[in-house]
């Protein structure tokens, strides 16, 4: 277990472990045997491994549900999907900011200064960063754009969705945290019947 | 007359030399030009001379189309520059496999009459001709995999939007099926029975052209298979766009929007169980006799405190004995005063008013605080030394109406016993 000890901590801690975020870690999460002794470790703290569907990024859940449990989680999934909104449009804003023909995905990388420098000659990005920093899940307080820029990164990053590769350096890789999030939207998206489509129409297609 | 049709050979053979030079100097000549023209799509004539204009149409570089519209580059000239320089929105794939394989059976035919007929140098050119057509049709599906793989590897990079890429690997995995149903139509054993008896031949269709065509199928394969991850990668990432614009429509358009209560479900989704977070502690032991001296050096590492004065350390606690002290000393003077008035009273024989030292003596003493504290001190004594004291009290009733008694002086002498 001793190899493991930095992974057990992080994972512990309620880290996602992701290829972005920890390759090395990452391995080792994905290998069957490492699963079963992290698993035969964890079962006293009533922690287990599990994954995503895509096995693309892994946390631990609780074993049993206990009482504490089934509160913590409650707390935990409403503060989620209060957090939906704004990361969703951030997500959008990040697209449309830096020009990407698609969503942004785990291991893209994004330069801060571009960020700012492209949201601030354009009055409706600068608009919409604003609402968005103001948002109740970055809560920014400040009027500068470089404030609230640097505020929702950073928020991001203690959410686990950023990773910053080197801590005098702005510029941010995007994690593994991302397909969780993206999963989590589909889920509710399917179980609640929701008309939000993610399949482009035949027309989109020609 | 097999020298005069020689003669005539060679001499069509240097006409053409000498035209196909002649129009390779002008596409060098006039190359900026020409590629402009490539890159808008058609030729801007002002730049050339009407000479030149005539030259180039007659040498088949440049047509106009229609007459109205401007003059442009034909259609191969296009299609070799973009061969050339990898140009994957106009570069070609010519799949037709059945032209060239008719051509190639007309070959060996010609070939087969000529050495039949004994003529040698008519075989000799017909097998050039021959071995040039395997050439082309070989180099037909290189050209069209590395245009494939060219496009693969950038990630279909030269269009902008998702969905172009969509549609130009879509559009990929069209031509490669057509390469690849253009591939089935070769028969090898088709080709070995032409080849039958001949070594040329032979080595020509079996050997040389089966090993190349056999490494292009796999080719192939291995482009449709890359193909058709890009597009489902494609496909996810656009439908992970999709998701996020309308999802995040959709809580923009409502604002009250809750889900289920899922981390109460009797089967909790994988999704929701995310357990809280352990932060593992740890501190020092000492029971380890081994890890002693490691301790010690830990402990001498620690940087030692500095007695800096810490302006904002004063902790309520610290405020009130700072005032206990100052009132302390303040009575400490006051009891030494009020000794001093005492030891007056000793020397002196007659009676003293208190409030008349107080002024002689300038003390700045409240005075009822004064004679409060002189009749403490004589209620302090001991009872054989309070008797030495005589203390009268100058007194007088606060008003008419109220009989309580103040205190206006006190007056002391020494008792003698």
């Amino acid at each position: 277990m001793l190899q493991h000890g930095a992974l057990l901590e992080r994972l512990l801690a309620g880290a996602f472990i992701c290829r972005v975020s920890d390759e090395d870690a990452f391995r080792h999460v994905s290998d069957e045997q490492s699963q079963h002794d992290i698993n035969h470790y964890l079962r006293p703290l009533n922690r287990r491994l599990v994954s995503n569907d895509d096995k693309s990024v892994y946390y631990l859940a609780y074993h049993e549900l206990n009482k504490t449990a089934r509160e913590h989680l409650s707390n935990q999934f409403s503060q989620t999907v209060q957090s939906l909104l704004p990361l969703l449009e951030w997500l959008q804003l990040v697209q449309e900011t830096l020009g990407r023909d698609s969503a942004i995905t785990a291991g893209d990388t994004i330069k801060l200064q571009e960020f700012v420098l492209r949201t601030e000659d354009n009055q409706s990005l600068r608009q919409r960063l604003n609402q968005l920093a103001a948002d109740r899940f970055f809560n920014s307080q400040s009027d500068a754009l470089d404030n609230q820029v640097k505020l929702i990164f950073r928020r991001l990053k203690e959410h686990g969705y950023l990773l910053q590769p080197h801590h005098d350096r702005q510029y941010y890789i995007v994690t593994g945290k991302i397909d969780y999030l993206i999963d989590v939207i589909r889920f509710i998206r399917d179980e609640e019947h929701l008309p939000v489509d993610d399949t482009p129409t035949q027309q989109a297609l020609l | 007359m097999a020298p005069a049709d020689a003669a005539a050979k060679t001499a069509t053979a240097s006409n053409l030399f000498n035209i196909g030079a002649e129009r390779l100097v002008l596409l060098g000549k006039h190359h900026q030009a020409l590629m402009q023209g490539y890159l808008d799509g058609f030729i801007d004539e002002t730049v050339f001379s009407d000479v030149a204009l005539k030259k180039l149409m007659g040498a088949r570089i440049l047509w106009r189309p229609d007459e109205q519209q401007p003059l442009a580059l034909r259609p191969l000239v296009s299609e070799l520059i973009a061969s050339m320089v990898a140009d994957e929105n106009r570069r070609q794939i010519n799949a037709d496999v059945a032209e060239k394989l008719e051509q190639i059976r007309n070959r060996v035919q010609a070939y087969r009459d000529a050495q039949y007929q004994g003529d040698y140098s008519v075989a000799e050119l017909q097998l050039q001709r021959l071995t040039e057509h395997v050439h082309d049709l070989s180099g037909q599906f290189e050209e069209a995999i590395d245009s494939l793989w060219h496009r693969l590897n950038s990630d279909f990079g030269f269009v902008s939007s998702l969905d172009d890429k969509i549609r130009e690997n879509e559009r990929a995995q069209k031509q490669l099926r057509r390469l690849l149903d253009g591939l089935d139509l070769l028969d090898f054993n088709e080709l070995i029975e032409l080849a039958e008896g001949n070594s040329h031949l032979r080595k020509l269709l079996v050997s040389q052209l089966q090993s190349q065509l056999s490494s292009h199928h796999s080719s192939l394969l291995e482009v449709q298979k890359r193909l058709l991850e890009l597009l489902a990668k494609f496909r996810q990432q656009q439908s992970r766009s999709m998701l996020i614009n309308n999802m995040a429509a959709f809580l923009r358009q409502h604002p009250k929007y809750q889900p289920a209560d899922y981390p109460n479900r009797s089967e909790l989704p994988l999704l929701f169980n995310q357990a809280a977070p352990i932060v593992p502690q740890a501190a020092i032991a000492l029971d380890k006799a081994s890890e002693r001296q490691l301790l010690a050096e830990l402990v001498r590492a620690i940087p030692k405190a500095t007695s800096l004065p810490l302006p904002d350390q004063q902790s309520a606690d610290f405020a009130i004995a700072l005032q206990d002290e100052a009132i302390a000393a303040r009575q400490q003077a006051l009891k030494l005063d009020v000794e001093n008035f005492y030891l007056r009273v000793i020397d002196s024989t007659s009676s003293l008013s208190a409030l008349e030292y107080l002024a002689e003596q300038q003390l700045n003493w409240d005075s009822e605080i004064w004679l409060y504290q002189i009749i403490a001190e004589h209620q302090g004594l001991p009872a054989d030394e309070k008797q030495m004291f005589a203390l009268l009290r100058d007194e007088a009733p606060a008003s008419s109406m109220n009989q309580l008694l103040l205190i206006r002086d006190i007056s002391l002498q020494l008792q003698t016993a």
